[in-house]
């Protein structure tokens, strides 16, 4: 690796931690400019910048403000490097469909898990907020989902989440679709109750187990 | 009344107040919504019908004899009626829908409400005087407040006012000045009528926003607001969800009387640390336990918090860590309080060990 190659995805992983939007599209400009391998910009980059930033939040020094904008940052440099991935490896993407569930209209948790996922190489379909359960079963379906991730910030809609896993099991798709819950007041318990595969407090530990779920699932 | 308690809540707070004897300790299982269950309404009707609310309130309070009867419903009462567009399902909670604003170029839009004719407020403002006809003189009967900081977030979006945060602080201060003068004018009304004020203040939680950023933006108006509710009424409880150990200290000093705490806090930490100087209550799992645990999980989680919660000094209450699910079958309830009566008074160590290693139901 070029030492200059190797100094700019350094910066732009600090860039994103030091939530620094102008610098990381910058740096982001400056790296296409020369040509290096957009992927390799992305996964050690920029998304390594985001893992940091979900790491100092497991720590208890980043919170949610300080998240969101490393992601803005990270979102900035996505949009100057995608249009420049070699997509050779793309039909071995795992892929995830993520939404808060319906009557919740919260979505932070559910952006944060779609951003670790996507740092963790997973194509992801966003249903958005608000989402009734059979439109999560519909597109699971058509996208021949891995994944699907469900997401809540109130008491009062968890239990749609058991109607998703319920509609998954009816349509005879849930033996071979990981479902993951998460958001404020889901609890280990609870997700072993409904009969989720996973779960986890925090976003980006959440799309690791994903993750592990889903490659011990195919193999 | 088909429970055995001797003593009504006000008795029981009164003779605890003295330090004279009490037939068991204070239990507030925190039933949000879940009261249109078992009064047998649509959760929309309260929107719109007072006596339904308050029936709604006054029932689930005689069914299960809980120490505290809340008029709450959801958190957007006062972002409503400051412009906010609320979701209002037909049976089930409220949610925001969209911002009062879109962006601070519209922030003259934002008014300070009138609670005698915006929103739902005179709703929540007719219930409030019928449940404190009704049972006032039996159980401490409150209206909720929402914090000024929490509230701000729903006039301007949570995304937005979440960067804001970092990128725009004084237009924050705008919002939340502006959410205050509103918190301070329901509050106002609500003391008319003669009873007590609690604030939730979830978004103010440290699982959302740093220490630093809470005593910057949330911890000035929020003091203003337990000052001026501590001058009217001397006492002052407050709910925070999620973690909040590093603002413990911070919520003494502003003079809170009653600190609610979420489950994911450290029930006895926060008794040891803080317990000196508030009253703790909390904090029995929501979800885990009371929404999804047996009834004996629920008896044992219980007698666990007791354990952990009377080492506050200053007292403790048993509450659900926060407002339980619509749908939290109501024999959990029922075991919740009745494991309050188990315990009893006055409570010991050995007494709590010897409850906790026997099993009282077979499910």
């Amino acid at each position: 690796m070029s030492e200059l190659k190797e100094r700019l995805i350094q910066e732009l992983s600090d860039s994103v931690v030091e939530m620094d939007e102008e610098k990381t599209e910058e740096l982001s400009k400056k790296y296409v400019e020369n040509g290096f391998d957009a992927f390799e910009g992305i996964t050690e980059g920029l998304a390594d910048g985001m893992n940091r930033a979900g790491v100092l939040y497991e720590e208890g020094e980043y919170f949610i403000p300080e998240l969101l904008v490393c992601s803005d940052a990270m979102y900035l440099g996505l949009d100057i490097l995608k249009p420049h991935l070699k997509y050779a490896d793309s039909d071995s993407k795992f892929k995830a469909v993520v939404g808060v569930v319906e009557g919740d209209t919260h979505d932070i948790g559910k952006n944060l898990f779609k951003i670790m996922l996507e740092t963790q190489g997973f194509e992801v379909y966003d249903l958005g907020r608000d989402v009734p359960p059979v439109e999560f079963v519909k597109k699971a379906k058509e996208i021949n989902a891995d994944v699907v991730g469900l997401s809540t910030l109130m008491t009062t809609t968890m239990d749609n989440m058991k109607v998703v896993i319920d509609l998954l099991k009816e349509e005879g798709m849930r033996e071979k679709t990981i479902v993951m819950v998460g958001g404020g007041p889901i609890s280990q318990s609870f997700a072993d109750k409904i009969g989720a595969d996973g779960y986890a407090p925090e976003a980006s530990k959440s799309a690791r187990i994903a993750k592990e779920l889903v490659t011990k699932l195919k193999n | 009344m088909d429970y055995p308690d001797k003593m009504t809540p006000v008795e029981r707070a009164t003779a605890k107040a003295k330090g004279e004897p009490i037939d068991r300790i204070a239990c507030n299982p925190n039933i949000g919504n879940g009261m249109a269950r078992i009064a047998g309404y649509k959760i929309s009707q309260f929107n719109t019908d007072p006596e339904a609310l308050a029936d709604a309130i006054i029932k689930t309070y005689r069914r299960f004899g809980s120490d505290g009867a809340r008029v709450f419903t959801d958190l957007f009462l006062i972002s409503e009626a400051m412009g906010a567009k609320i979701n209002m399902p037909y049976d089930n909670t409220a949610d925001l829908e969209e911002p009062a604003i879109n962006d601070m170029s519209e922030f003259d839009k934002l008014k300070v409400v009138n609670p005698y004719t915006d929103g739902r407020i005179p709703v929540h403002l007719r219930a409030l005087e019928i449940v404190r006809d009704e049972i006032a003189s039996e159980v401490g009967v409150t209206a909720s407040v929402v914090g000024p900081f929490t509230n701000a977030f729903f006039l301007i979006g949570v995304e937005k006012m979440t960067k804001m945060l970092l990128k725009d602080p004084e237009s924050v201060h705008k919002l939340c000045e502006i959410s205050l003068q509103s918190c301070i004018a329901l509050t106002d009304a609500v003391l008319e009528k003669g009873t007590g004020v609690t604030v939730s203040e979830p978004l103010s939680s440290c699982t959302v926003v740093s220490p630093k950023h809470f005593r910057e933006f949330s911890a000035p108006y929020l003091k203003r607001l337990i000052d001026h509710i501590k001058a009217r009424t001397g006492k002052l409880v407050i709910h925070i969800c999620g973690k909040t150990d590093p603002i413990w200290e911070d919520l003494v000093d502003m003079g809170v009387d009653v600190l609610s705490i979420d489950d994911i806090a450290d029930l006895e930490n926060c008794a040891e640390t803080v317990g000196d100087r508030m009253v703790i209550a909390g904090n029995v799992d929501p979800s885990g336990v009371l929404y999804a645990g047996s009834r004996e999980d629920v008896r044992k989680a219980t007698l666990k918090c007791i354990k952990q919660g009377i080492k506050a000094k200053k007292g403790y209450m048993i509450m659900s860590g926060c407002s339980l699910p619509v749908e939290v079958p109501v024999e959990n309830i029922d075991a919740m309080m009745d494991a309050a009566r188990e315990a009893g008074w006055p409570i010991t160590g050995e007494k709590l060990d010897y409850l906790l290693s026997i099993d009282k139901y077979k499910d």
